[in-house]
């Protein structure tokens, strides 16, 4: 479970979160959604202290990470996994280097266990042939794949996804958000995805968050968000024609 | 009224003067701010080697081709052009292969070739560097508990200042040898006469000096396009800029350095 307290973000006087407070339970997908230019990522890197927020506080299953010393933030960044919105593997290593890495940085393990390490992560994406290959060779699909591979790579009790299925077809979309909702069912992480893909929202917001502006806005889960009446969220999920006719049509 | 309007305007332009400053200040604070990071005990020492192996061999043997080619070019002309300026008969032939030799130990082969050096060591830094950054591979790092800077930097800092001193000694032997066989074939010296002069007179602290200046030199060109890599923020056109930006600034460091360490060192 990750509590946010009431934390405010801003860059040079541009306040870009207001206040935000939510809280993302354990074993279940919780996304954030919003906007381009909303502060999702912002507030997911604020989480994640890339960014140092300016008031209130983190709490990762109770432990106060805003007022962590950087020793002991270390530590807690072991069991934190993160996919970026672009995947950002490493170029200069293969897909198997890439999965390892966090292995070769963290653990003391044999090579045949990272080795069977590596494989058990790349086989739960369903990346099979590839270990030898350069992030550059393979698609965009198999990179966010790849990605999601070396997030798990630790075992992490938290996983974090920037908008994990942006730039890919619908159908490698949504192998990929079930693919991030299996992973966290069966190793009970607390899980969270940034993303303004109505699709994933609809196929596993199990917990959602939405905001506008920088400011919580709604609150909810999927069955709750299509009968909605907050005017700006109807205003962001209705700016999809299908969702709209499927709002006349109810 | 109309002076009143150039008042403005020099304040307006004193002000812009200002930022202009303290943006000077606030890259060399954060460039400091930097080196604290990267000299920061490495995580994994095992890890750390590789990656020194990896950039010795990326940065410094891959140069060594350029260096050479360089070297013997400027050796065969500097060779020519000294015997054109000293052809006449007053002067002893010696002084030939002298002032080849001593042009290239005291500033060709460590100065020039720290300036050749940021333009292809340094671009191809800021541009690794930088594009880590904006592809998120350095949040990345970060995430992990990975100190990125000095995961990063540090090999490439300590590689460069190991190598640079190696390419001095490469670069002055090459430079030598491309006036050995220059100035005979064009018949400006014979073999005899440019041999004895460029062991005429030799002073070995010009040698120390530079190798004293290569390490400088070294550690500029490694750290000052990482610098501009690091904190690079945008796309790949902004990644271009920084890389620009980086060699023009380090090429006005290493004279900088150049000025002040042969003030102190040489005089
Ligand atoms: N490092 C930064 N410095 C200054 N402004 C930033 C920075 N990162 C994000 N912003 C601003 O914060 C706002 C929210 O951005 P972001 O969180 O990336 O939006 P999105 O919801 O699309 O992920 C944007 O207006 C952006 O310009
Ligand atoms: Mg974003």
């Amino acid at each position: 479970m990750i509590e946010v307290r009431n934390i405010s973000k801003s860059f040079d006087g541009n306040k870009v979160l207001k206040e935000m407070s939510v809280v993302f339970e354990e074993g279940q997908t919780n996304l954030i959604i919003g906007r381009s230019g909303s502060g999702k990522t912002v507030l997911l890197k604020s989480i994640l202290g890339l960014h140092e927020v300016d008031e209130g506080a983190i709490f990762y299953d109770g432990r106060d990470f805003t007022n962590m010393n950087e020793k002991t933030r270390k530590k807690l960044r072991q069991e934190i996994g993160m996919v970026f919105q672009g995947g950002a593997l490493f170029d200069s290593l293969t897909v198997e280097q890439n999965v390892r890495f966090p292995l070769d940085m963290f653990t003391s393990q044999t090579s045949k266990e990272k080795e069977k390490r590596v494989d058990f992560c790349l086989e739960h994406v369903n990346i099979t042939n590839a270990n030898k290959l350069y992030p550059s060779e393979i698609s965009g699909g198999m990179q966010k794949r790849v990605a999601i591979a070396r997030g798990i790579a630790l075992n992490p009790k938290y996983l974090f996804c920037d908008e994990p299925n942006s730039g890919l077809d619908p159908e490698t979309a949504t192998l990929i958000d079930s693919l991030i909702q299996d992973l966290t069912k069966e190793f009970g992480m607390t899980t969270i995805i940034n993303t303004h893909d109505m699709n994933s929202v609809i196929e596993i917001g199990e917990k959602i968050l939405f905001i506008s502006k920088g400011e919580k806005c709604w609150e909810g889960n999927k069955d709750e968000i299509l009968k909605t009446d907050n005017q700006t969220l109807q205003d962001f999920i209705f700016a999809n024609k299908l969702y709209a006719q499927f709002k006349q049509n109810q | 009224m109309k002076d009143y309007k150039t008042q403005i305007k020099i304040v307006i332009l004193c002000f812009r003067e200002i930022s202009k400053v303290r943006k000077f200040f606030f890259h060399i604070g954060r460039y400091f701010h930097m080196l604290g990071r990267v000299f920061a005990r490495p995580e994994k020492h095992k890890l750390y080697i590789r990656q020194l192996f990896h950039e010795i061999e990326n940065l410094g043997v891959n140069s060594v081709g350029i260096v050479v080619i360089v070297s013997l070019f400027i050796g065969g002309i500097m060779t020519i052009q000294f015997a054109y300026s000293m052809s006449n008969p007053l002067y002893p032939k010696n002084l030939i292969g002298l002032g080849t030799r001593d042009t290239l130990l005291l500033e060709f082969s460590s100065t020039m070739m720290a300036l050749i050096m940021a333009g292809k060591i340094g671009s191809n830094i800021t541009s690794e560097i930088g594009s880590m950054k904006v592809t998120e591979q350095i949040d990345s790092l970060e995430i992990m508990g990975i100190n990125s800077a000095s995961y990063l930097i540090l090999p490439k800092v300590v590689a460069v200042v190991l190598m640079l001193p190696v390419l001095y000694v490469l670069s002055v032997f090459f430079g030598l040898i491309g006036g050995l066989v220059t100035g005979p074939i064009v018949g400006v010296i014979s073999v005899n006469d440019y041999l004895e002069g460029i062991r005429w007179l030799f002073e070995p602290y010009y040698a120390t000096f530079s190798l004293i200046k290569s390490l400088f030199f070294g550690f500029l060109v490694a750290s000052v396009p990482a610098y501009f890599g690091y904190y690079v923020q945008g796309g790949a056109l902004e990644v271009g800029k920084a890389s620009t930006k980086a060699v023009v600034n380090t090429n006005i460091l290493i004279l900088l350095f150049d000025l002040i360490l042969t003030r102190l060192l040489l005089t």
